[in-house]
């Protein structure tokens, strides 16, 4: 008789004697993993849309008088100071008229009394493409705004701000969620593997006498923990998975869902969240057998 | 009797103490030899000791002072799987049998068996010869726990015999048993030592050993009252 054989065999024995313990803990962890994945994922989209959002994001600094080709670089110089940036572009007065009139198109004849230097030179930051840079804007624009010669600083203020916020708030959910799903696989595992253990007391006690060895005895309940970790995490990932299905489907009218292309983990963060749980359950079933599986 | 003598000792203990707490003595200070392949009666009244004299030697219970080796091995020192291969090599049919209820007859003997990975056809075989010679065939697939104290007393003996150990503890055999199955029991017993195994039997039941050849030892409140000699056939 091979070990597995035997190791599966009283597998199977225990997830029979305790069935109902073992659904409410595979129900849990499920649970935990789906509240986690869920919010995870909410996050993760967050972040994709504050990078495409980036893409068009740039501030724009008006400045009162054209900068000399020495001026400029010293601006590009004390910018760059501050923060990292994707690029600076200095915009003169007759550029800044050439755009304008490019965007009137048919109507540009309505700029023809106009003197060609009336709108201000500007300076145009394109920040990096992540968050971070994202969060920074405020604190950004208003030291460009104390930059010599400048008049005015202009971005998307209300909505970064926004952004930013959701998105420190996205951060703490997916933490306590994360906490969450730590604390109920550890727990939940150890208590059914202790109910387990203690259901069969008379038979582990019977197993050492005759000899059985701690690998025999054990590796049915470092298995239980495995397979609740995986089978747990793999039903709240596909229940995720037909969640977020049915909400594309469901709300593929609005024009926020629209405009931007949500998508579900990619299968390395899927096999991530699969692993992490497996190796948190079978940590919780490890726990109870060092204090009551002791040949 | 004599290749026995002469042949290295199973069971060694020397000097070995029990006391459990607060302050009950159950064996004091025994120093005893048993041969391979001996068969070996441990006689004496209820609580005199018998039953933590062969708790001692399968390690179910640590002694208080002493040592304890089992061929040679200091069985007490002994920790995880080199304990654990020890204790396949020790049958023991426990006085309470310690069987499982909700299992089946063969079940509970195949476990012997099952954590040494005997293949499943040897086990299937090796049960159902147990049953046939302790009288129990018709008992293969009946829960333990329906059976009578009679027949449970035998699954217990099946089970410390179905490993064919190198050492069998056999706590009150035939407690429960009448005259016809004592024999039958006792006849397996014999059987098992004539192929080697060195066995134990704890008991107060004198028509057992009142005509044996083999050595018998009285304990007496936990003292070896007579002295370890060779009972002339």
């Amino acid at each position: 008789m091979s070990f597995w054989f035997t190791v599966l065999r009283q597998l199977g024995r225990n997830l029979r004697q305790t069935w109902g313990s073992q659904l409410m803990t595979l129900l849990t962890v499920s649970l935990s993993v789906l509240i986690f994945a869920f919010f995870y994922l909410v996050y993760t989209n967050m972040l994709t849309l504050g990078d495409k959002l980036g893409d068009d994001l740039s501030l724009i600094v008006y400045l009162e008088e054209e900068p000399e080709p020495e001026l400029q670089e010293q601006l590009n110089r004390k910018i760059r100071s501050f923060d990292e940036v994707e690029e600076i572009r200095f915009v003169s007065r007759a550029e800044a008229y050439e755009r304008f009139a490019a965007q009137l198109g048919e109507n540009r004849d309505v700029l023809s009394d106009m003197p060609k230097d009336f709108l201000p030179p500007s300076i145009e930051i394109v920040p990096l493409k992540n968050l971070r840079s994202l969060n920074q804007m405020k604190v950004f624009s208003a030291y460009l705004a104390r930059l010599p010669g400048s008049l005015k600083v202009q971005y998307g203020q209300d909505w970064v701000e926004r952004f930013y916020y959701f998105t420190r708030l996205l951060s703490i959910i997916v933490l306590l969620s994360g906490t969450l799903l730590i604390l109920t696989t550890i727990f939940m595992v150890a208590y059914t593997i202790r109910l387990t253990i203690l259901g069969r007391q008379a038979e582990l006690e019977l197993l050492k006498l005759v000899g059985a060895t701690n690998n025999y005895i054990r590796t049915p309940y470092l298995l239980e923990g495995f397979l609740q970790g995986l089978l747990g995490s793999s039903f709240g990932l596909c229940s995720l998975f037909v969640l977020f299905n049915w909400i594309k489907l469901r709300f593929s009218g609005p024009v926020l869902l629209n405009l931007f292309e949500f998508s579900f983990f990619s299968p390395t963060v899927s096999g991530t969240i699969i692993v992490v749980s497996i190796l948190l359950c079978t940590l919780g079933s490890y726990a109870p057998m060092q204090k009551f599986l002791r040949i | 009797m004599n290749r026995q003598l002469h042949s290295p000792p199973m069971i060694e203990l020397i000097k070995v103490s029990k006391q459990y707490p607060p302050d009950v003595v159950a064996l004091k200070e025994v120093s005893l030899s048993i041969a391979t392949g001996e068969m070996f009666f441990v006689i004496g009244r209820s609580g005199a000791g018998k039953t933590t004299l062969l708790k001692l030697i399968c390690s179910m219970e640590t002694p208080s002072n002493g040592l304890i080796e089992i061929a040679g091995q200091p069985i007490h020192q002994l920790k995880g799987r080199h304990r654990a291969k020890l204790r396949q090599r020790i049958g023991v049919a426990y006085q309470d049998f310690k069987l499982l209820i909700d299992r089946t007859t063969a079940e509970n003997i195949a476990i012997s068996m099952e954590v040494s990975y005997k293949k499943p056809q040897l086990i299937r075989k090796r049960v159902r010869s147990l049953l046939e010679q302790l009288d129990l065939a018709d008992k293969h697939d009946s829960i333990t726990g329906e059976l009578s104290r009679g027949e449970q007393q035998r699954v217990t003996l099946a089970r410390a015999i179905a490993n064919s150990p190198a050492i069998i503890l056999v706590d009150e055999p035939t407690g429960n048993l009448d005259a016809a199955t004592t024999e039958r029991v006792m006849n397996l017993l014999h059987k098992c030592n004539k192929s080697g195994a060195t066995v134990v039997i704890a008991t107060h039941d004198d028509s057992i050993y009142r005509d044996t050849s083999h050595r018998v030892l009285e304990l007496r409140t936990g003292r070896l009252v007579n002295p370890v000699e060779e009972v002339s056939g």
